[in-house]
């Protein structure tokens, strides 16, 4: 009787979806949903800081102009408890209307049915006309449709050109190597500078400890992190050799002392100015600047694998989702469609979730000269022609093999582990997390 | 026994077989006694037992959350005895049960009794020391706690100022421990207010006599006041221990729910927590869970069983 009412429903979102694909280029309010009539409350929910939340209140205060009958209401919390949540609420069959998803949880809720499939949607109520089309794919797994991402970001790396004029060291070429790169860390760590409050001046925190440096390295390297039917396209020894990039600058306490970095959490040592460069994902840099007090920070591309390329990748970030459990599947493609298409919700969120992957979002944005968002839209220009690799689709249970991999990272720069304990723990570990 | 007594000397009814209005009277007394409970059951068995039993069933499978869960049998628990982080959890919840317990008694009890003396301005000294053990679990104060202890913080500046140089202990694997023990002792207003009641029940002809026999303070103490307040000090070190054993909150917010830094603040029930709620590894938390409850059990019986040889109750003497 329920499936009945349920296909029921979904017959009429169809046949309402068409009616408003035909007419969608008119702004006129969308009032009724799959046989419901009057105002709807759909739930909204994502994961971030303040700043995001009051993007997101400005956005809705749009949307609540263009669509007097839904009501969308908000709640948000940091990336981890977000998961946690949402967990507790796929378990119960309560997953919010529309929600934030990314990547490394996508495949969880696929398999599961938890996330609802939003293709009969795309080409009506949710247009992605100014989509690049790989980037929808995503989105898509086991055929389905069941995320699309607002926004793509790639790594670089970060640094702070008044700590490096102090520790007299030039910033890395552009074609360096991560050989070069650690020579470049060793020089300013060896450089023995201080700030004003007397901290020591240090390259960078060790990049073998994260998880996605690893997978940009093994992409480099010709790998594919993770193959379609969820085994790892990687072996020990590509662990262990990756690990061993960094293994110098851990002996000769080269790298940002991991116990001050702890203390310093949710800053870190770039953040407080101590340390000189940092890899991370470009749409960072508008975090960086807030944290660490000074503009003057540069983005250039992350370093050249053996192979002579860079091979970086587009990794789609901040992806919206509808539960698989919604009542309202037409107003939550609505707001999906709004919140990844309208202009001006582009320009209200510039680069802070990564460059928005709608084409009219992007140009709506028209970031002012040397502001944060002009930076990151001119580096992901500017290294689009090196962006060759398509980016590794995570494995299920990838959230937490990548936390395991930061775990062991922590225990290997306090010396406590060795690289093959690494390894193997991780594998060990990652075995039964990815089952 | 004597409220049985007392019941059965004063009453007929329990000699004489009740008449019929007196049982529907009982009745109705009984239903009334049972919808004034039920709330209390209502929560009980909704929120409380039935979990419980669920957590009981779901420690057999492998339960992630998105899909039902699947039956395991003992598989979860075979895996935890090969479980480094396991036994790192288990180390570390031990050293602090250990250590933690009897350190955050001595200081209840000393404190006890120095504010057993009768001294001007008693009230207002049993309430301050008192009232870190209110605040003392709270968010806020983890908060604080990790402020003062980090590098340059309040406590790294003292160590400076002796010429200590310590550093911040929130970062460094080997102090973290020293730092989660000052947390817990210096909640000891708990313990104190009891072990307060129970020296205000010592006897003072005791004292008295001992005194006349020349006994030091030394001797008092350990002759008559800890013999004499043995029950308190039997509730104090059994509630303590169990409290000890779970320590989350603090841990949690002071490690920003790692664990770290190396897996020095892996208390047992955060690693649960971990396990349960970062990897949605529902069923081998369950079974963690389980193990933990059991294991507390077990203590407390030993507790119970040894209480004999050593814990004097005066009543009971006679």
């Amino acid at each position: 009787m329920r499936y009945s009412r349920f296909s029921s429903l979904l017959a009429g979102a169809m046949a309402l979806a068409l009616v408003v694909g035909a007419c969608s280029s008119s702004s006129s309010p969308v009032a009724s949903s799959g046989g419901e009539t009057g105002p709807v409350t759909i739930t909204y929910t994502w994961w971030g800081n303040a700043d995001r939340a009051s993007r997101n209140e400005q956005a809705l205060t749009l949307f609540k102009k263009k669509y007097p009958n839904i009501t969308v209401q908000t709640s948000f919390i940091d990336f981890t408890g977000y998961w946690t949540a949402r967990a507790t609420e796929a378990a119960g069959r309560s997953l919010p209307d529309v929600m934030a998803t990314d990547m490394a949880y996508l495949r969880e809720y696929s398999a599961n049915g938890h996330l609802l499939d939003l293709s009969k949607y795309i080409g009506n109520t949710i247009n992605l006309s100014g989509f690049d089309q790989s980037l929808v794919k995503a989105g898509m797994v086991d055929g389905k449709q069941i995320a699309i991402p607002t926004s793509t970001n790639t790594l670089a790396l970060f640094y702070n050109p008044d700590l490096l004029k102090q520790a007299g060291v030039e910033p890395p070429a552009a074609d360096y190597t991560w050989a070069d790169y650690n020579k470049f860390l060793a020089a300013v760590s060896d450089a023995g500078k201080k700030t004003a409050d007397g901290h020591k001046i240090y390259g960078a925190i060790d990049y073998a400890t994260t998880f996605w440096f690893f997978l940009q390295w093994l992409v480099q390297e010709g790998k594919t992190p993770f193959n379609d039917d969820g085994s790892f396209g990687f072996k020990e020894q590509d662990m262990k050799d990756f690990l061993a990039l960094s293994a110098d600058l851990r002996k000769a306490g080269q790298i940002y002392p991991v116990d001050r970095g702890i203390q310093l959490l949710p800053k870190g040592g770039f953040t407080m100015n101590e340390s000189a460069s940092e890899f991370s994902w470009d749409n960072f840099l508008a975090g960086y600047v807030a944290d660490s007090g000074t503009k003057n920070i540069q983005v250039m591309p992350v370093p050249t694998g053996s192979n002579g390329t860079k091979g970086m990748f587009w990794k789609p970030s901040q992806l919206l989702s509808a539960g698989a459990n919604t009542k309202h599947p037409d107003a939550a493609a609505m707001l999906i469609n709004f919140l990844l298409t309208d202009p001006e919700v582009g320009a209200i969120f510039g680069t802070s979730k990564g460059v928005p992957a709608d084409k009219a979002q992007r140009d709506a944005m028209k970031p002012k000269e040397g502001s944060v968002d002009a930076t990151v839209v001119a580096y992901e220009k500017a290294v689009a022609d090196q962006v060759t690799a398509p980016v590794p689709l995570p494995v299920k249970g990838f959230g937490s093999i990548e936390a395991e991999y930061k775990t062991l990272g922590e225990e290997l720069d306090y010396g406590k582990i060795t690289i093959d304990e690494f390894v193997k723990t991780w594998f060990a570990e990652a075995a039964t997390m990815t089952q | 026994m004597t409220l049985t007594e007392r019941m059965t000397r004063t009453g007929g009814p329990a000699t004489a077989p009740p008449s019929a209005a007196t049982k529907r009277r009982r009745a109705a007394e009984t239903r009334a006694g049972y919808a004034f409970l039920a709330p209390w059951l209502l929560g009980f068995f909704a929120l409380t037992a039935g979990p419980m039993l669920a957590s009981l069933f779901l420690a057999f499978t492998n339960y992630n959350l998105f899909a039902p869960p699947s039956w395991v049998g003992l598989g979860n628990f075979q895996t935890l005895l090969h479980d480094p982080r396991f036994a790192q959890s288990v180390k570390v919840t031990v050293a602090y049960v250990l250590v933690g317990t009897p350190v955050k008694l001595i200081a209840a009890l000393a404190v006890a009794m120095l504010l057993n003396n009768r001294r001007r301005g008693q009230g207002l000294y049993r309430s301050a020391f008192y009232a870190p053990s209110l605040i003392g679990a709270s968010v806020s104060i983890a908060i604080v706690w990790k402020a003062m202890f980090i590098d340059r913080g309040i406590v790294d500046q003292i160590g400076q100022f002796f010429g200590i140089g310590w550093g911040g202990w929130v970062g460094n694997p080997t102090m973290t421990m020293p730092m989660f023990i000052l947390l817990t002792a210096w909640q000891f207003g708990a313990p104190m207010v009891i072990f307060l009641a129970g020296l205000k029940q010592v006897p003072a002809e005791l004292y008295e006599a001992a005194s006349v026999d020349g006994a030091g303070p030394v001797r008092k103490f350990l002759m008559i006041t800890l013999p004499m307040i043995s029950p308190v000090l039997f509730f104090n070190l059994l509630l303590e221990t169990i409290h000890a054993f779970q320590i989350f909150a603090s841990a949690f917010i002071i490690s920003g729910g790692t664990g770290g830094p190396a897996g020095s603040t892996l208390f047992y029930t955060l690693y649960l927590y971990l396990r349960g709620f970062q990897d949605f590894r529902m069923g081998y938390a369950a079974a963690m869970a389980w193990l933990l409850v059991v294991v507390v059990g077990i203590i407390t019986l030993i507790f119970f069983r040894s209480s004999r040889s050593w814990v004097y109750y005066r009543g009971e003497a006679e």
